[in-house]
């Protein structure tokens, strides 16, 4: 039986509802998991709590509780949530972090910890800090293997506004190069 | 077949929105209300394309009259509320069973009473789904706790309504309709889908209310020339007002006794780890799949837990329940209310105690909030 | 076979379910006056081949003239108290052949439905709504209605009502319905004509008919008789061509104005949805 719990969190504006969609919707459509995808957010579009919270097992009927209690895969892209909800985290879960926000001793030593600076990459490699988001994700995939880069690029053109699709396309590509390089 | 065709990535409004299309659903008017409204809009981009119709009215009231008007005149109709415009829509559920029009209300439960909690969960309409209306009827209430199930049920709701002419519920909860999961539309002939019986005689032998033997009268479809009569009123086979008792003894009984014998169509329900369940939990909706959890932890300690899980909330398989208590100690109703299903599985189980674990949280109890209510017992 | 259960005698007889009869009203009652001045329009219309009668549907809601959906021989329903227009336009859009009519009483229509009311004419709903406006809540003994005028006694107002009385003709305007028109039962052959042109209209028609109820209302002020109440309307009303249906005054003091105030021809709410989908 598997069950990965995956939190992702930041604040309002860096795509964490998106990110945590496309990742979903790439892993219902391209692998054989069980996909479980929640979020919560403030009131407020930008600045607030921003959170997507993914559940994946190997069937419906393993898919009991339908939320993260503890992750094993947390990924935070910025400080303030990171705070918050380090709880919620695993000990011995991978953690990847915003290095553009977050700083390594602000991280639990327990965790395996993976600082890149997702923000960072896609204002300057990728032309748009908003397409931070789709930079994590292509390092998630490159570093964890759940989920393909053509997966995550198909949920993409099939999700995404057409204007936006080729830059959201090219930060995965980005993300996805970084995270092989740091994986070898 | 690709597997992405047939594949959603979808909450369980959206993924009941697909059951509804799936069933044939033709007319749809609603009122905004948190949390169904993405419900309503995503069947206001789909049903037109389908040649179906989709309007917003001017309130719960307006779109329950409207799907009934439009049942008669041969829809396949419904509409999706939360509690404050189920609450609204009490007069015509009545008028619905009344009259025998195949509709179906989708009510996304949030925290209640009054206004509550808008963007909050909850299961406080179980007994609201039962006796919303005055007067004794019948009525089919379904609960999903996934998006998959409430695809599958919404297509099993339209064709109760259909089948037995009844107004059907479905109970679905403000932590389902906002959790995308992964959902398997599928197509006939690999899932069902039923029509209501048309009349088997000409208009002047039809007798719009005279029952078949399952209890079920064939419905006629306005301007088909049958020049039916839809009475609110006592009615007999003619659906003309009468005031005997003998008429109106048969009506109401019927009304409900129509659902009794076709039960087996209705009956729903799921068991895990019951065989041997020592403590046996029963819960419903998301709430139950925090209680399943509780049930695969323990029974991975050697603990004897089981889950007996209502699908068809009204009726309820009692039996089916009955059955799965024989061997517990104790029974724990676990829902996210003061004790509604309690007050049922505590009317059916008799020779053991049944314990209510209410919880009164306004997110998804995580396992750990329900132990702790349920410690005491344990 | 069809066996009517008595002869006919009656040239409407046909859109009658006679083994109904004898029917509820009370002598008096104007609720007849305008049910066989609906019957006449429509028999003159299938006359014509202008109109099938079996795609009529006939719904009432709840009150004296809510009972008249249960007399006549077409599809139809008695819905619950003021839902007959939303279950009219339910029916209509999921059967756009329909033709729909709501018939029933001003308690009904204005008062606990009078929501619907409005947005119906605001949509320009399909439906020929008659309103039979008696001015009281007859069916339940005699209580307030929102068409009592001012000052009156009823058994919820035993010191004279201190509302003011709707016009429904000016709610019908403001809110845009295509066809709007006030008679009474003092003109059943006006009232007919005006059935005729406008049912086979589309978009939200409203005929205003001005009742009378001598047992519920009459008698509680002071009219003994069915025809001294009948005599007090005749007197009140006032037909006036060619005004505004904002200057279509309705006080039962002064003046209670009658005629045919709006023509229009937009299109129907069904056609409107219809074309809108199209595109969609």
């Amino acid at each position: 039986m598997v069950r990965h719990e995956i939190l992702i969190a930041g604040r309002g504006g860096q795509g964490i509802l998106l990110a945590g969609y496309i990742l979903g919707l790439a892993l219902v459509k391209s692998t054989d998991y069980y996909v479980v995808h929640s979020e919560a957010y403030s009131a407020e579009t930008r600045g607030g709590d921003s959170r997507s919270e993914i559940v994946i097992t190997t069937s419906e009927e393993e898919a009991d509780y339908m939320k993260v209690s503890k992750a094993s895969i947390a990924v935070f892209m910025y400080k303030e949530q990171l705070l918050k909800y380090k709880s919620k985290v695993s000990k011995d879960a991978l953690v990847l972090a915003d290095s553009t926000y977050i700083t390594e001793d602000m991280l639990e030593k327990t965790w395996k910890k993976l600082l890149v600076p997702f923000s960072r990459i896609a204002e300057e490699q990728v032309g748009s800090i908003r397409v931070a988001n789709m930079v994590m994700l292509g390092v998630f995939s490159a570093v964890t293997g759940l989920v393909s880069l053509d997966g995550l690029k198909a949920a993409v053109k099939e999700s995404v506004k057409p204007g936006w699709i080729d830059i959201n396309l090219k930060a995965l590509d980005v993300g996805y190069n970084t995270g092989l390089k740091l994986k070898a | 077949m690709s597997r992405e065709a047939d594949i959603g990535f979808l909450n369980s409004n959206h993924a009941a929105a697909e059951g509804a299309l799936t069933a044939g659903v033709n007319f749809y008017a609603g009122y905004p209300i948190t949390p169904a409204s993405d419900l309503f809009e995503y069947l206001a981009r789909k049903m037109p394309k389908q040649g179906g119709v989709i309007i917003q009215t001017e309130d719960e009231i307006a779109a329950i009259n409207a799907i009934i008007g439009a049942s008669w005149a041969g829809a396949k109709a419904m509409t999706a509320t939360s509690g404050p415009g189920f609450s609204l829509m009490a007069e015509s559920i009545g008028f619905a069973a009344m009259v025998e029009a195949p509709i179906v209300i989708i009510d996304d439960m949030r925290t209640g009473p009054s206004t509550g909690v808008a963007t909050a969960t909850g299961q406080g309409d179980v007994m609201q789904a039962r006796w919303l209306s005055h007067g004794h009827y019948g009525i089919v209430a379904l609960a999903p706790f996934s998006a998959q199930e409430a695809y599958d049920l919404t297509i099993k709701a339209f064709n109760i309504a259909e089948r037995l002419r009844v107004p059907v519920v479905l109970l679905m909860d403000y932590v389902l309709v906002h959790t995308r999961e992964k959902v398997r539309l599928k197509k006939p002939p690999e899932v069902e889908v039923w029509s209501r019986k048309k009349p088997r005689v000409p208009p002047e032998e039809y007798l719009p209310f005279k029952p078949d033997e399952d209890l079920v009268p064939p419905m006629a479809t306005y301007g088909e020339g049958y020049r039916v009569f839809v009475e609110s009123l006592v009615h007999d086979y003619r659906g003309y007002y009468v005031t005997r008792d003998d008429v109106y003894e048969e009506l109401v009984k019927r009304l409900s006794d129509k659902i009794t014998v076709n039960k087996h169509i209705v009956l729903d329900h799921v068991e895990y780890y019951t065989d041997d369940a020592e403590i046996l939990f029963v819960a419903f909706g998301s709430t139950a799949r925090s209680v399943l959890s509780i049930v695969r932890h323990a029974r991975a300690r050697g603990l004897k837990y089981g889950l007996f899980r209502p699908i068809s909330i009204w009726p309820m398989d009692t039996d089916a329940l009955l059955k799965a208590a024989e061997n517990a100690r104790k029974i724990i109703v676990v829902e996210m209310n003061y004790g509604q299903l309690f007050l049922e599985v505590d009317r059916v189980i008799k020779d053991k105690p049944v314990y209510l674990a209410p919880i009164l949280t306004l997110d998804l109890p995580t396992p750990e909030n329900i132990l702790e209510v349920c410690r005491k017992w344990l | 076979m069809a066996v009517a259960k008595r002869p006919i005698i009656h040239p409407v007889d046909k859109y009658l379910r006679t083994e109904r009869l004898p029917h509820v009203w009370c002598p008096g009652c104007g609720i007849g006056i305008t049910l066989h001045a609906f019957m006449r329009a429509v028999k003159e219309l299938e006359d014509e081949g202008r109109i099938d009668s079996s795609k009529i549907l006939f719904v009432s809601g709840i009150g004296c003239t809510g009972r008249a959906a249960g007399y006549v021989n077409f599809d139809g329903a008695h819905t619950p108290h003021g839902r007959a227009i939303p279950y009219a336009m339910g029916a209509k859009l999921a059967r756009p052949d329909l033709i729909p009519v709501v018939f029933s009483g001003d308690g009904d229509l204005v008062g606990i439905g009078g929501n619907h009311f409005i947005h119906a004419a605001r949509r320009n709903m399909d439906v020929l709504v008659i309103l039979v406006n008696n001015m009281i809540y007859a069916l339940t003994g005699g209580q307030v209605a929102p068409t009592t005028p001012k000052g009156t006694y009823t058994t919820t107002t035993p010191f004279g009502n201190p509302d003011r009385p709707i016009n429904a003709v000016k709610i019908a305007a403001a809110a845009g319905a295509n066809y709007i028109a006030r008679w009474a039962v003092t003109h059943p052959e006006l009232l007919k004509n005006s059935i005729k042109k406008a049912l086979p209209m589309e978009g939200f028609r409203l005929i205003e008919v001005v009742s009378i109820c001598p047992e519920i209302f009459g008698r509680h002020i002071g009219f003994r008789a069915p025809i001294e109440l009948y005599r007090r309307l005749q007197k009140v009303v006032k037909i006036r061509g060619k005004i505004s249906p904002f200057e279509a005054t309705y006080d039962w003091e002064k003046e209670i104005i009658l005629g045919e105030f709006q023509v229009r021809n937009e299109p129907g709410y069904t056609r409107v949805l219809m074309e809108a989908f199209k595109h969609g």
